[in-house]
Formats: structure tokens, sequence, C-alpha cells
């Protein structure tokens, strides 16, 4: 039986030396969700992933993937068993040719769907002769996906998959992947191209130097996320934060905030302190990861500095 | 179907190895008038076979293979972007460097089996004789002592990641323990003198004046080469497992 939660993790650790990967990260994918799993270059989103699937191990908390404990060798050779993953690299073996490699991990899974394999290898049209390392990058992106898809996994874990496809081949992974939930498989996947996220996503979680920052539906960011901005005919006030508040910009006679709830308390806010202009609009994926992770990004740079200051 | 990948990945050396070995021994026998001729002293085709074969190139190209099948593993799939997908299959780590190491190993004897075919069949073709037991006699030298070799190597390999850097350091190190075999102490010792055991030379089983493997071979010498290639498997194997990929 499937758990409610497919993935979950409790304080996830992962230090690489002095350099910390994954910071106590607490994470919770639900089943037969599409998750999308955002960050920037160096998040901790592929290292998180390698720790589900045991190929690194964490420096400290733990985690399950469909109720067996990532951190257990017995218990990850279980996981591994019924999920399918495409990593990152795609890293196949070039010295086999396709039907080989196809042949080679078919041997591996009980849950094998020959016809899904078929269909996928005329649907890609994968030459079945022709060796992998003579394949383009699309196409070794393509086999890999095959051979995550030719199975009935309870669990789907993708990262950067449509990296190297073309749009048509985007346009047909984005498609399978949105029918996987309908035949019990859950999905998680780690994306850059947030506008395929937002098309398919049922919820989000984005991280930031290993610390989750949002786990939300798609839908309660919809319906919650707003972008206020608040225009005053002096120069604008100090306004408290609230509930709801995430971010807060004041420029001049302007303040912008980014709100997750509580829009319509944080404009009457605004209209309470004098806000001559009052303007609540909803915001894209695109700009909550943009406001989300750059203010981070911004504070950091500015420690960076007056650490530096005060070295000289 | 791991042995499968393993087998795909020493195909090529092992297949190159045993073709050369072949050519090598059918050289050396078709070649045996000329190279008996210009010989500083008169000898037999059963010295000539074994100078040749099993006390000079021969052996050194078995010695080499040998390395050369160690290499490879986990560390250099990391380096060639495909540890991720090995290390997914539902399959241990452990069974995969013990899977690796023993079609490796098999890749070994295959190449010391190419002897045991080649020189009686040349033989024969050039009115000569060289009995089948003394080449099945020397495969199981050959098989013992490039276990060592092949063990050596195989443990480098799960510890220093890059193509070549097993095999670089494996070839120094045999050639250190040859330099150490010197040592008076350790000269007291032929049995533990690998080099000496895989052709006979100096050996209690080993006739010099006929050149001919006479008395029993040293099996418990050469079970102990093959449980030391064990341990350094298993030594690898542990190298392995706390490894993040």
């Amino acid at each position: 039986m499937i758990p409610e939660r497919v993935i979950h993790t409790s304080e996830l650790t992962k230090d690489y030396g002095s350099f910390r990967a994954v910071d106590c990260l607490n994470l919770s994918v639900r089943a037969e969700r599409i998750t999308g799993f955002l960050g920037r270059n160096g998040a901790g989103k592929s290292s998180t992933i390698k720790m589900l699937l045991g190929m690194i191990h964490p420096t400290s908390g733990s985690g399950t993937v469909l109720g067996y404990l990532i951190d257990d060798a017995r218990q990850s050779i279980e996981i591994r068993r019924r999920i399918a993953y495409v990593g990152e690299d795609k890293g196949l073996y070039g010295y086999m040719t396709v039907a080989e490699l196809i042949r080679f991990t078919r041997s591996f899974y009980r849950d094998w769907q020959p016809e899904i394999e078929r269909r996928l290898l005329a649907e890609y049209r994968l030459p079945t002769r022709r060796k992998v390392k003579a394949l383009s990058k699309g196409m070794r992106t393509k086999l890999a996906l095959l051979l995550a898809l030719s199975r009935r996994p309870a669990l789907l874990i993708l990262d950067e998959p449509t990296e190297g496809l073309d749009p048509v081949s985007i346009e047909e992974l984005l498609q399978t992947l949105v029918t996987a939930p309908a035949s019990g498989t859950s999905v998680f996947f780690s994306s850059h191209q947030l506008s395929e996220v937002e098309r398919i996503a049922d919820d989000i979680l984005m991280i930031d130097r290993g610390t989750a920052v949002l786990d939300m539906s798609l839908e309660q960011i919809r319906e919650n996320y707003r972008r206020i901005s608040l225009g005053f005919s002096t120069a604008a006030p100090r306004l408290e934060p609230i509930r709801g508040i995430e971010k807060m910009r004041c420029d001049g006679r302007q303040i912008v905030i980014l709100a997750s709830s509580n829009a319509d308390a944080i404009a009457q806010l605004g209209r309470d302190r004098g806000a001559v202009d009052i303007n609540v609009s909803p915001i894209s994926l695109r700009e909550i990861f943009l406001e989300t992770v750059q203010e981070r990004n911004r504070n950091d740079q500015q420690r960076h500095l007056e650490h530096e200051d005060a070295l000289v | 179907m791991l042995w499968y990948k393993s087998l795909r990945e020493i195909r090529t050396v092992t297949l190159v190895g045993m073709a050369a070995m072949a050519a090598m021994c059918a050289l050396v026998v078709l070649n045996q008038q000329t190279m008996r001729a210009h010989a500083d002293v008169p000898m037999t085709y059963i010295a000539y076979i074994w100078k040749s074969v099993y006390n000079s190139i021969g052996r050194d190209i078995f010695i080499i293979l040998s390395i050369i099948l160690g290499s490879g593993g986990l560390l250099q799939e990391r380096a060639h972007g495909t540890a991720g997908f090995t290390l997914a299959l539902p399959v241990s780590r452990r069974r995969i460097v013990f899977t690796r190491a023993a079609i490796g190993y098999f890749g070994v004897l295959a190449i010391a089996a190419v002897p045991i075919v080649v020189v009686p069949v040349i033989s024969r073709y050039v009115g000569e004789q060289y009995p089948v037991t003394q080449n099945v006699g020397f495969f199981f030298l050959w098989a013992g002592c490039g276990a060592v070799f092949y063990g050596v190597t195989f443990l480098l390999a799960h510890r220093l990641e890059g193509d070549y850097i097993s095999v670089l350091l494996a070839i120094p190190s045999l050639m250190l323990y040859g330099v150490l075999l010197n040592l008076p102490w350790l000269s007291r010792l032929p049995m533990l003198n690998i080099f000496d055991i895989i052709n006979g030379e100096g050996m209690p089983f080993f006739n010099e004046a006929q050149h001919l493997l006479v008395a029993p071979l040293p099996w418990l010498s050469l079970a102990l080469m093959l449980t030391v290639c064990v341990a350094l498997i298993i030594f690898a194997a542990r190298r392995i497992q706390p490894l993040d990929f």
C-alpha cells in the first residue's frame, strides 16, 4: 500500500566538508500528485534527490520514500525497486546499444510494461541498434525517460527531465507526466523551466540553500499569493509586518509587498496608513521564485560585503 | 543482468587480450626453428616454449592484462557519468562490486587459458609437441598469481578515481614488491615470490633441467593468493559502501 506521503524528510542535512548543501530540510510529498521541485543551481535539489535514492548519505536527519528509510541499505534497494528515476546528467552506458540497454534495465523490474516500451520507442524514434554513445543529448534524454516510464512505478523522480529535449518531446513528456497520477504514480520533478512546472504541477516545493522556502499547492499559491502595491502621496511610512507579508520593498512613495495570504488585511493596513493608490494583483510562479530567491541572494551579498568590510 | 554489464565493460580488453596472447603464442611456436637456431645454447622445444611463453613475453602480457582488467568499477563510472544510473538500480553496492570483480576475474582466466589451446594446436602444425598437461599446470599458476595482480588493481581502482590511475599505480607497486623480495629475510621464503611461482623458476614443483612442471602444484599458495584477492575485493566493496556519488 502506498503511504499518503510518498516522500517525507525530517531535518535532512548534507554537508560536503564545510559546505552545507542541504540544511535541515523538512519536506513532504503527497501521493498521486505532481510535485515541482524548484531552486537555483546549487540550491540542494540534486543532493536531496540523491539522498532519497541512497546515492549519498545524509549527514544528519532522516527521510522515507514510500515508507522506506532512505539511509538503510536494504530499504534503499526496495525504494529503488519501486520508483523510477531519471538523473540530471542522463549518464547511460555508452557501450551498449539502445536495445541492449532496454533489455538490461528491464531485467531489474517486475513491473516493466512492454507495450509502453514499444509505444515510447516509436514515439521517440529511438534507433534500437545504435550505440548509446552515438546518440545525441536529446536522444539520450529520451532513452533515459523511456527506461523510467516503461514501468508503473509508485513514484517517478525526475531531475531536470526536459533538459535537451525539443519542444515536441517536451510537450509529449509533459502530457505523459500529467496522466501519471491517474495510474497511481506520483511525480516528483525538479526543473528550471517554471512555465512547465506551472503547467503540470499540483504542488510546489521550492528550496534555497538547502532549506525549503515554499511548500504549497499551486492552487493555494494562485489563490493566496498576491503582489500588493501601495502608493503614498508623501514618503512611504514604515509598515509593521503582519501575517502574510513575505517580502516588503519600500521605494520612495511606494511600497511593494509580496503576500502569501491575508491580502485584504494587508491592503486595509495600507489604506489605514494613508495609501492613496492600492493595487492587488495575482503573481506568477516565476515572480514568486525570483522574489524569494533574489531577496535571499541580495541579503547574502550584503552580509558578505559587510563581513569583508569588517575584515578590512 | 549485472553480470552482462560487467561483461560488456571488460569484453573489449578481454577479447583483445586473448587475441594478443593467441598471436604471441602462435608467433613463438611458428618461429621456433629460427629462434632455437640462434640461441646461445641449444635447447629443447619444451625449454623454448617455457622460456618464451611462460617465462617471458607471454607471462608479461598476462600480468599487464590482469592489471588492466582490475581497473574499472564504480569510481570509474562516476568519472564517466554513469554511476548515477548504476546506483539507481535496485541492487546493493556490494553486489555491483562483487559482480564486477567476478566477471573481471573470468576475463583473467580466459586470457590465462589461451595457451592451453593455441600452443598444442600450433605445435602439432609445426611438427612439435608440447604436453597439454603443462599448459594446464601453468594455467593454474597464472590463475593464482594473476588473482593477486588483479586484486591489487581492483582495490586501487576502488580507492582512486580516474581511468588509468589504478593501472599506473599497480605497476610500480608490483615492481616495489619485486624489489622487496630481494631482501635477505624475504628471499628465504620463496613461496612468497609470485614472480617465481607464476613460471615455476626455482620452485620445488618445477624441473629446471627439463623445464617441466613435475611435482604437485603449490595448491596452498595458490589458494592463499585467491584468498588475498578475495580480501582485496572485500576491502574494495567496503570502501565503496559509504561513498557519496
